[in-house]
């Protein structure tokens, strides 16, 4: 009986799996290195992997240090009240929001009121909201984490609170902070709903030279060729595969950099 | 008793929450002695000796009312510089609690939080803590191994010398040994009898012999009052209080 019911959905996940994959690496006939690293103007892909990183490298950018911060108040300075409940629940719900929903948000709000209009700035913002949720709450839990005597011992010594947080309880919880951040990068790597318009265009010419340009991106390339441009399946798959590429490659990253870490927590021994 | 005042305690009371935890309590700790404090638990022992270096303040839902003056001034006045006040009044908790950095790094840290050295002053300050502490010899070679590394006896050592490198007048101890084992206990007890030379010793115990070996004063609370304070010698041989007696031999713990 255990068995059936651990034994059956793993199946169906390991099925699930192995089947996505097969469909992807139909696509891989049309990889090669010149079309990674040509120009979509001839027919390459090289825009939209560069812009994809663009798109979370900056988005993870001003995520991390706000997600961080707030993790600090929140576990650190935050008197227990009303208050404070209702901004922890206000941030599990901004985890809960449909990224169409947020993209929508991000293009009332960066793109128009502030006038970012379709750029890889309002694309970092809007990005930038769907990572922080998951930098907060991972945060939050690496800092609960670290023993309180290290800070005490920092405190006895005459460090004011933010020293003491700062020097010893950040450092500690550095790790898991880094694999929360990593984590968000994964989320939005493939996020194609939230930058529809607040940042993707179908085609620029080259790479943008500033943010306030929009870019092009993978996942959102991949929704154009499907419903815009009826081209045969393999390339989409071609680019598809490549997007899993590089989430799969953050994922591993992240796992290794917490094994890496834990080594380095001698008081978890 | 003869000799100098260091820490002047009038009328002070700690609440946490709705506890009132120490009461109306009057004592004057001597300079450069070690004076053990002991009562059962609850009795409010780490909350005396928290109360010096402003460390309940840390707790949340604590109220303290009353002075505690130390070279002329009260350390509860609004102008009185905490950090400061921490550098002079060191602390040693019941567990040792190293940072986790490397040895060097862990009695650097004082110095550094206080801007005290850099380069070569601040090696030297390290250098002479860990001698201090009686734990030189044995880390000097391995000084950017983790501190973690180290046995309890030796983490318990450093904290002292971290302690210790920040320059204080004053060492609070909260039962320094209750988490080592026999051997390392006996030398921390000969490290805290040297140290009484240079800085006025607080020590919490619950080891009654301990307090004979260590301390030439003690003081015995019971429920946030002093019950007795005297010569160590005195208490033990001759308590004038029936409390006191009734914890010497052992009636309540």
């Amino acid at each position: 009986m255990l068995f059936a019911s651990l034994g059956i959905p793993m199946v169906i996940c390991l099925i699930a799996f192995f089947w996505i994959v097969t469909m992807l690496l139909t696509g891989i006939g049309t990889l090669s290195w010149e079309y990674l690293t040509t120009s979509a103007l001839q027919g390459g892909i090289f825009e939209m992997i560069i812009g994809t990183i663009y798109l979370f490298l900056g988005a993870a950018g001003i995520a991390a240090p706000v997600g961080v911060l707030a993790a600090v108040y929140l576990v650190e300075y935050a008197p227990s009240g009303r208050l404070t409940r209702i901004i922890d629940q206000a941030i599990n719900n901004l985890a809960g929001v449909p990224s169409i929903v947020i993209g929508l948000f991000g293009f009332t709000l960066f793109g128009r009121q502030l006038g970012l209009g379709i750029s890889l700035a309002a694309g970092w913002l809007t990005l930038a909201l769907m990572i922080l949720p998951i930098v907060i709450r991972g945060s939050e839990e690496a800092i609960r984490m670290v023993p309180t005597s290290f800070k005490e011992a920092a405190l006895a010594l005459g460090a004011t609170k933010w020293e003491a947080i700062r020097l010893t309880t950040l450092l500690a919880a550095a790790p898991g902070i880094v694999t929360s951040v990593v984590l968000g990068i994964a989320r939005v790597a493939g996020e194609t709903a939230a930058i529809l318009f607040t940042s993707c265009v179908i085609i620029t010419r080259g790479l943008p030279k500033s943010p306030l340009e929009p870019v092009m991106a993978l996942a959102f390339n991949m929704y154009i060729k499907i419903v815009a441009r009826g081209e045969p399946a393999q390339n989409v798959f071609g680019i598809a595969l490549v997007l899993f590429f590089i989430v799969v490659l953050f994922a591993i990253f992240a796992i290794t950099l917490r094994t890496y870490y834990r080594r380095k927590q001698p008081w978890l021994r | 008793m003869i000799g100098n005042v260091k820490i002047d305690i009038k009328n002070l009371n700690v609440w946490f929450e709705d506890n009132h935890v120490l009461k109306d309590m009057t004592l004057a700790i001597k300079e450069n002695a070690v004076t053990a404090v002991m009562g059962p638990s609850g009795c409010g022992k780490t909350t005396l000796i928290r109360a010096i270096n402003r460390m309940n303040e840390v707790i949340k839902g604590s109220r303290t009312s009353g002075e505690i003056y130390i070279g002329g001034h009260n350390i509860y006045d609004s102008d009185t510089n905490v950090y400061e006040l921490r550098r002079k009044v060191g602390m040693v908790f019941q567990k040792p609690n190293p940072l986790p950095k490397s040895i060097f790094e862990n009695i650097a840290f004082g110095p550094k939080i206080h801007n005290m050295a850099s380069g070569k002053r601040r090696d030297d300050i390290v250098e002479n803590s860990l001698k201090e502490a009686a734990l030189w010899d044995e880390v000097k070679d391995r000084l950017h191994d983790n501190a973690f590394d180290l046995s309890g006896g030796q983490q318990q050592r450093l904290c002292i010398a971290r302690a210790l490198a920040v320059k204080p007048e004053i060492i609070l101890m909260d039962e320094p040994c209750s988490a080592l084992d026999p051997a390392a206990t006996a030398k921390i007890e000969q490290l805290i009898r040297t140290l009484a030379e240079n800085y006025t010793v607080i020590i919490v115990t619950h080891n009654m012999q301990q307090a004979s070996r260590v301390s030439d004063f003690t003081v015995f609370l019971y429920l946030g009052k002093v019950i007795e304070y005297d010569i160590t010698k005195d208490i033990f041989e001759h308590p004038k209080n029936e409390l006191t007696e009734k914890y010497i031999t052992g009636e309540f713990g």
